[in-house]
C-alpha cells in the first residue's frame, strides 16, 4: 500500500475519531495513561544524586509523583467506573442470555408440541392413507365391476338385438337360443359372470337375459308363457341352403355336452335321433331358456 | 457550534523543538480533526499565527512544514555576540544562578535608588541575539489580514520586569522560592497590525537571548515564564476554555511537564506529550543546545516524533473509545432486538394454539 493510500485509509479511519474527543471519560482514562507514561519515564532518567538531590530541592519530584498519583487515581477511578458499566453491561447481557434460555426453552417445548403434533398427524395421515388406498382399491373394484357390468350389458343387448333382429332365424329355436346364451357366455356377460364379484349383480343380470330369451323365444315360436311346444317344434331347424353347414357347425360347437348333463344343448345341437331322456318332450319357453341357461352357466344361473 | 464541540489548540513553548508541533499538526490533519481556536506560547505562538493566518489546517500545516524546514537550513538566532558569550548568557537561562544573583543585585539596587553600571541596565533590557531574521520570517510567512479573518488566535506574553530579572524569578519559582506572575493571554486578532508584530516577538522573546517587546507601554517578553511552578504561561489553555472550547488538544514541548489537566476538570483535555525523550543535545548546556537548535536533523526528528506521538496517543483513545462505543451499541442492539420478541411470541402462541 502506498504512502497517499495509507493517508487516506488512516483518514477514512479518523471520521469516528473526534466522537471519541468528545467523550471526557476515554479521554481521561487513555490520556492519562499517555501522560503518566511521559512522567514515569522522567522519573526513571532522574535516579542520579544530582537529579535526586534537585528534584527533592525544588519540589518537582514530589510534584511529578503528585502528578502521576492523580492520573493513576482518575485511572483507578476511570477503571472501577468502567468495569462498574462493563459489569452492568455484561450483567445485562447476562439477563438477556437468560431470557434467550428461557424463550429457547419455551421454543423448545414449542417445537416439541409441533414434533408431537406432526408425528401425531403422520400416524393420522398412515392411517388416513390407508383408509384412502383401501377406499380407493374398494372404488377400483367397484369401477371394474361396473365396467364389466356394463360391457355385459352392452354384450347383452347386442346379442338379444342380434336375435331381434332376425340374424338367428336360419337357426331352429332352441338353438337360437343356445348360439345366443353361448354368445353371451364367451361374451363380456360371460366374463362378468364369471368375475370374482358379488353375484347379486350377476344373478341380476342372468335373470335379465333369461327373461329377455323367454321374450324372444315366445316371440319367436309366437307363444306366451302358459303354451308349450314339443320338444320337436324348438328343435327344428329351418330349410335354407346353408342349414346343412350350420348343423355341422353347431354340432362342432356344441360337442362337448352331454346327454345327461345338458340335455337340452346336447338335443339341440347334436340332434340325436332319440332325445335323450332328461329331454322334457313339451316345453315352454321359459323351461327351454331355463334350462339351456343352467346348462351354459351352471352354478352362477342360480347364485 | 460544531457538532462534536469547540476544539481548541494549546501549542506550547520550548524554542525549536516547535517542529514537534508541525508533527502533530500533521497527524492531526491525518486524522481529520478539526481546530476552531488556538493559543500559544513563545514558538508556539509562531507556530499559531501561521495556523491562525491560513485558509485551513491542512493548508497551515503544509506552511508549517515549509517554513521549518527553511529554518533548519537558515536558524533565524543570529548572534549578536561571541559564541562564548551566548553560551554563558544560554547557560543562565536555566542551569546557573550566578547571572541570576547579578539580576538580583541589580534589582533590589534600583529599588534603593543605588547607581547600576549603564553596561548591566541594558543587559537587563536587551537580548543577545539580533531578532531581525525572525522578523523577516514573521512578515514573511504571516498575513495580518488572513489573520484577521483566522480563526481565533491567542498568545501569551509575560509582563517582563527586565531580562535578567525575569530570569531570577524564574529561577527561584524553579527552586520553588516564590512563584512568577501569571502570563497574560492576548487575543491576537483585537490588536493593530503592529501590536499582533511585537507580541508575537514578545511571546517569543527568550529572556536575555532576545529583547523583549514594548506594547502599548508595556515590556513583555516570553509568555512561557508565567506562572512557571504549573506551567501557566507557557501552556495556555486558559484562553480557550474561557472561550468554551470543550475538546482542548495540548501540546507539550518538554519531558515530563509538570503542568496538570487536573487544574482544568471541566474540560477535556487531550494531552500530547513525548513518549520518548524530546531532548536532543546531553551535557549541562543540553537544553539549551535543544532550545536554540535549529539544525536540520533535529528539526526532522522532531516532526516525526511529533507525528508518532500524537498518532499514538490519539490511537490510545480511539482504542478505548471504540470499545466502549462498542458495547454501547452491542447494548443498544440488545435492547432494540428485545422490542421484537414480544411480537415474536405472539405469532407464535397464535400459531400454536391453532393446533390446539
Amino acid at each position: 500500500m502506498s504512502t497517499e493510500q495509507q493517508i487516506k485509509k488512516d483518514i477514512a479511519e479518523s471520521l469516528d475519531v473526534l466522537p471519541m474527543l468528545a467523550d471526557k471519560f476515554v479521554v481521561d482514562f487513555a490520556n492519562g495513561i499517555h501522560v503518566t507514561n511521559d512522567h514515569i519515564r522522567v522519573q526513571k532518567q532522574r535516579t542520579g544524586f544530582m537529579s535526586r538531590l534537585a528534584d527533592g530541592f525544588t519540589g518537582a519530584g514530589a510534584s511529578r509523583q503528585t502528578e502521576i498519583n492523580a492520573n493513576l487515581s482518575n485511572g483507578v477511578e476511570s477503571s472501577l467506573k468502567w468495569l462498574g458499566e462493563l459489569s452492568e453491561s455484561l450483567a445485562q447481557s447476562n439477563y438477556a442470555i437468560v431470557c434467550v434460555n428461557n424463550r429457547l426453552n419455551t421454543l423448545k417445548h414449542d417445537v416439541a408440541k409441533i414434533a408431537n403434533y406432526s408425528a401425531d398427524t403422520r400416524q393420522l395421515l398412515d392411517a388416513l392413507s390407508v383408509q384412502v388406498a383401501e377406499r380407493c382399491g374398494r372404488l377400483e373394484d367397484e369401477v371394474a365391476r361396473i365396467g364389466l357390468m356394463q360391457n355385459a350389458q352392452i354384450n347383452m343387448d347386442v346379442v338379444f338385438s342380434k336375435w331381434d333382429a332376425g340374424k338367428y332365424h336360419h337357426l331352429s329355436l332352441a338353438n337360437r337360443c343356445y348360439v345366443a346364451l353361448e354368445e353371451l357366455h364367451w361374451g363380456a356377460f360371460g366374463d362378468f359372470c364369471r368375475s370374482n364379484t358379488e353375484g347379486k349383480d350377476q344373478h341380476h343380470l342372468i335373470g335379465i337375459a333369461k327373461n329377455k330369451a323367454i321374450s324372444q323365444l315366445n316371440k319367436d315360436a309366437m307363444t306366451n308363457s302358459a303354451m308349450r311346444l314339443s320338444a320337436k317344434d324348438w328343435l327344428a331347424t329351418p330349410s335354407s341352403p346353408s342349414a346343412a353347414t350350420l348343423v355341422e357347425a353347431l354340432s362342432y360347437l356344441g360337442d362337448a355336452a352331454n346327454d345327461v348333463k345338458q340335455p337340452f344343448i346336447y338335443s339341440a345341437t347334436q340332434q340325436p335321433t332319440q332325445l335323450p331322456l332328461r329331454m322334457p318332450r313339451l316345453c315352454s319357453a321359459e323351461r327351454m331358456s331355463n334350462a339351456m341357461l343352467n346348462e351354459i352357466f351352471g352354478d352362477q344361473a342360480h347364485a | 457550534m460544531p457538532e462534536y464541540g469547540k476544539v481548541g489548540l494549546v501549542l506550547s513553548g520550548g524554542g525549536a523543538k516547535g517542529a514537534y508541533q508541525v508533527g502533530v499538526l500533521n497527524a492531526l490533519v491525518e486524522l481529520n480533526i478539526p481546530v476552531h481556536i488556538i493559543s500559544g506560547a513563545s514558538i508556539g505562538a509562531l507556530n499559531g499565527a501561521v495556523l491562525a493566518s491560513a485558509p485551513n489546517l491542512t493548508e497551515g500545516t503544509s506552511r508549517l512544514k515549509e517554513i521549518w524546514h527553511e529554518l533548519a537550513n537558515d536558524s533565524p538566532l543570529k548572534h549578536q555576540a561571541p559564541s562564548y558569550l551566548k553560551l554563558l548568557s544560554a547557560a543562565g537561562l536555566r542551569e546557573s544562578p550566578l547571572i541570576a544573583v547579578a539580576q538580583s543585585v541589580v534589582s533590589v539596587a534600583q529599588h534603593y535608588g543605588l547607581p547600576v553600571p549603564e553596561k548591566l541596565h541594558q543587559a537587563m533590557h536587551s537580548g543577545v541575539m539580533d531578532d531581525g531574521p525572525l522578523k523577516a520570517l514573521l512578515d514573511k510567512y504571516i498575513d495580518h489580514k488572513a489573520l484577521s479573518d483566522g480563526i481565533p488566535f491567542y498568545v501569551s506574553v509575560f509582563r517582563s520586569a527586565g531580562g535578567l530579572l525575569d530570569i531570577a524569578i524564574v529561577l527561584a519559582a524553579e527552586l520553588r522560592l516564590l512563584e512568577s506572575r501569571d502570563s497574560e493571554f492576548i487575543h491576537i486578532q483585537a490588536k493593530s497590525v503592529q501590536e499582533r508584530k511585537e507580541l508575537l516577538l514578545a511571546s517569543a522573546a527568550i529572556p536575555v537571548v532576545f529583547a523583549p517587546r514594548q506594547v502599548n507601554g508595556t515590556i513583555y517578553s516570553d509568555g512561557g515564564q508565567g506562572g512557571w511552578t504549573k506551567a501557566q504561561g507557557n501552556t495556555p489553555i486558559s484562553p480557550l476554555v474561557d472561550a468554551g472550547c470543550d475538546i482542548v488538544i495540548v501540546t507539550h514541548l518538554s519531558d515530563g511537564s509538570l503542568w496538570s489537566r487536573h487544574d482544568f476538570p471541566d474540560t477535556t483535555i487531550v494531552e500530547i506529550r513525548p513518549q520518548s525523550s524530546i531532548a536532543r543535545g546531553d551535557g549541562v548546556l543540553g537544553g539549551v543546545k535543544d532550545l536554540l537548535g535549529f539544525d536540520e536533523s533535529k528539526i526532522t526528528s522532531w516532526i516525526e516524533q511529533g507525528y508518532q506521538d500524537t498518532k499514538h496517543c490519539i490511537g490510545q483513545i480511539l482504542q478505548a473509545g471504540t470499545a466502549r462505543k462498542h458495547l454501547k451499541e452491542s447494548e443498544q442492539a440488545l435492547v432494540g432486538s428485545e422490542k421484537g420478541n414480544a411480537h415474536a411470541d405472539e405469532a407464535l402462541n397464535d400459531a400454536l394454539s391453532r393446533l390446539s
